[in-house]
């Protein structure tokens, strides 16, 4: 599980984002904001990091107990492979 | 192929079409060679065939092709000239520029109609649909170009912009003020999408500096004169 070829995350008032380039705009068209956690868990996701190593990376960053990190981290994954963004 | 002047750049035109030309006739310059050019632009077969097969209504070849130019133009922007093209419709009212940008058919262009119609000849209508922001010695300024949608509002003329303010159909009228961040999406729908990493690179340190450096308005608006009284005097300070 990987984020596809293509997207670029940049800063623009502080805010991240994703934009989508070249064959990826096929599948994504726009502008995805991150928050501060999701930046996280794309950034890994873009170095091809499992689900289980991202959950604890969050746990040590903002110190939140394990079950509300997996369910965050499932969802925002969710919505990725929703979005057609992750191979 | 004829030369013109917009946002203070030598752009050479090599059309094939007369119309793109009389489009461009007030904005014609003499005496340049390609040497000048600071872009040239024009377009190919393939990409007037694809703008005419998204064309809502039926377009000419000759005007695909001066669509197809403007949109080569643009791309050029960013990347050399701290500049894009912003899906706006651009006034000027006592020496202050104000963009007002919306999704296609909320009424930018009733918007700045009621401005004319209350404020008077002292609104002036730069241009209606696309304008150039350029980002020059710490500031935007604001500018015509031929390209300007269907009402053909435009002048070759530049203001400052003081403000950006998008727009919303509302019962009632209210303007408020919104975050760099709550702008940025809205921003970023009105412009030509990045189509390559050096145009991400030039073009979102722009979109950084015009969200920290201009104010952005939201505006719920509808057709009534009261619409422009109450942007203007959320706007004006």
């Amino acid at each position: 599980m990987k984020i596809k070829k293509g997207f670029v995350v940049r800063e623009i008032a502080g805010q991240s984002v994703v934009v989508a380039l070249g064959s990826a705009t096929k599948d994504f068209n726009g502008m995805i904001k991150l928050n501060d956690s999701g930046r996280v868990i794309w950034d890994m996701l873009s170095e091809g990091k499992a689900a289980e190593d991202i959950v604890k990376k969050l746990m040590e960053i903002y110190e939140i107990d394990e079950e509300t990190v997996r369910r965050d981290v499932e969802k925002f994954i969710n919505t990725l492979q929703g979005a057609n963004i992750l191979e | 192929m004829f030369f013109i002047r917009i946002a203070e750049l030598n752009v050479m035109i090599k059309n094939r079409y007369g119309y793109v030309e009389r489009l461009c006739k007030n904005y014609m310059i003499d005496g340049c060679s390609e040497e000048d050019a600071d872009i040239i632009a024009f377009a190919t077969d393939e990409q007037i065939d694809a703008e005419l097969e998204i064309a809502e209504t039926k377009a000419s070849r000759a005007y695909a092709e001066g669509i197809c130019i403007y949109r080569n133009l643009c791309r050029e922007l960013p990347k050399k000239f701290d500049a894009y093209l912003f899906h706006s419709a651009l006034i000027e009212y006592e020496g202050r520029g104000y963009a007002f940008a919306a999704q296609s058919g909320t009424g930018k262009s009733t918007h700045i109609a009621i401005w004319q119609k209350v404020f008077g000849d002292r609104v002036r209508i730069i241009n209606g649909d696309k304008p150039i922001f350029r980002y020059k010695d710490g500031r935007f300024i604001a500018y015509g170009t031929p390209w300007c949608g269907k009402e053909n509002y435009n002048v070759n003329d530049s203001v400052e912009l003081s403000a950006i303010c998008f727009l919303e159909r509302a019962k009632e009228n209210s303007i408020k003020r919104i975050s760099p961040q709550d702008a940025l999406m809205r921003l970023f729908h009105q412009l030509l999408a990045p189509e390559d990493l050096e145009t991400v690179d030039t073009l979102f340190p722009l979109l950084d500096k015009t969200l920290t450096s201009v104010p952005c308005y939201l505006l719920g608006c509808n057709m009534d004169d009261e619409a422009a009284t109450v942007a203007y005097n959320g706007m004006k300070n």
